[in-house]
């Protein structure tokens, strides 16, 4: 099978390589030395942290099973990071039945397009409302 | 063979919108790199157009082209709605430095209120010898020891007068 006529295929393998280039960055990263690369631009303009600063923080100290702090550094940094863990999942998943299940492949990906909005929507609610409180 | 090669250019350029068009979309949605993501959804529009026009020439199949054209034009907008977003936070902020101005002035003046009826005892230890130092900032008490001074004679007696 040839993945060039299969845009599904590549869509899903570039996103699942993008999602682990998100978790490398946490390991490597460590939350002791504090030194991200990323900072906040948001907090650089304004002077005021924003909702999503400590998620680097908080991505790294959940991959090290350090919860309680993660909790602390970003209250919403747990339900951000399951949603990145759960598509790293669901990338993988849907491929596999995509190259099994021939003959549902039109169903599976309206599945896998509603499931991930909804899964995007409840993830990153808060910051959704940051932006619509704000603007 | 030609044919071939155009739609997979299109096709190409379709993916490469639509992936660009969701990395961007995750990071317009978070302010910390909101504004940054401008710059991919520029790019996604780009690549999303070229691969239009292309599928116009060659009549290929448009579908993941305009879903990358439409996620990258919402995402372009949410991400360009961070610097209103960043407006009012900095105008909000703005207002702060007089409003903590304020508090650290009532704070002071609190503190000078408190400090007239204040006293101070300090004691220095060092072996057996034994320093202790009073001092009371009371008012009432100034005022008292002011006119004790004032009412004591002050005259001191002169050696040759008494000669």
């Amino acid at each position: 099978m040839k993945f060039k006529k299969k845009p599904y295929l590549i869509i899903n393998i570039v996103l699942t390589g993008v999602i682990l280039l998100v978790m490398i960055y946490s390991i490597v990263f460590s939350p002791d030395k504090d030194d991200y690369p990323v900072t906040c631009i948001h907090e650089k303009l304004t002077g005021e942290p924003c909702v999503s600063c400590g998620l680097s923080h908080s991505f790294s100290l959940i991959l090290r099973g350090r919860f309680n702090e993660a909790y602390q550094w970003n209250v919403y940094g747990m339900r951000v990071f399951l949603f990145f863990a759960l598509q790293l999942i669901m990338r993988i998943a849907f491929s596999l039945f995509y190259v099994r299940f021939t003959n549902t492949r039109k169903q599976l990906m309206i599945m896998d397009i509603i499931g991930s909005i909804l899964l995007f929507l409840i993830a990153f609610r808060q910051f959704f409302s940051y932006l619509i409180h704000y603007s | 063979m030609e044919e071939e090669v155009k739609n997979n250019t299109g096709q190409n350029l379709g993916i490469a919108a639509l992936i660009t068009a969701i990395i961007t979309f995750v990071l317009a949605v978070i302010p910390c790199v909101g504004l940054m993501a401008i710059i991919p959804g520029i790019i996604a529009i780009v690549l999303a157009s070229v691969g239009l026009s292309h599928a116009a020439k060659t009549d290929s199949p448009r579908g993941v082209l305009v879903a990358g054209l439409i996620i990258g034009i919402v995402a372009s907008l949410i991400s360009f709605s961070q610097i209103f977003v960043a407006g009012k936070i900095a105008e909000k902020a703005d207002k702060w430095p007089g409003r903590i101005e304020e508090i650290v002035t009532d704070i002071q003046d609190k503190v000078l209120e408190d400090l007239e009826d204040a006293s101070v005892s300090i004691k220095i230890e060092s072996g057996d010898e034994k320093i202790e130092i009073n001092t009371s900032a009371n008012k009432k008490d100034l005022i008292e020891k002011l006119e004790e001074l004032e009412e004591e004679d002050t005259v001191v007696a002169d050696t040759l007068d008494q000669e």
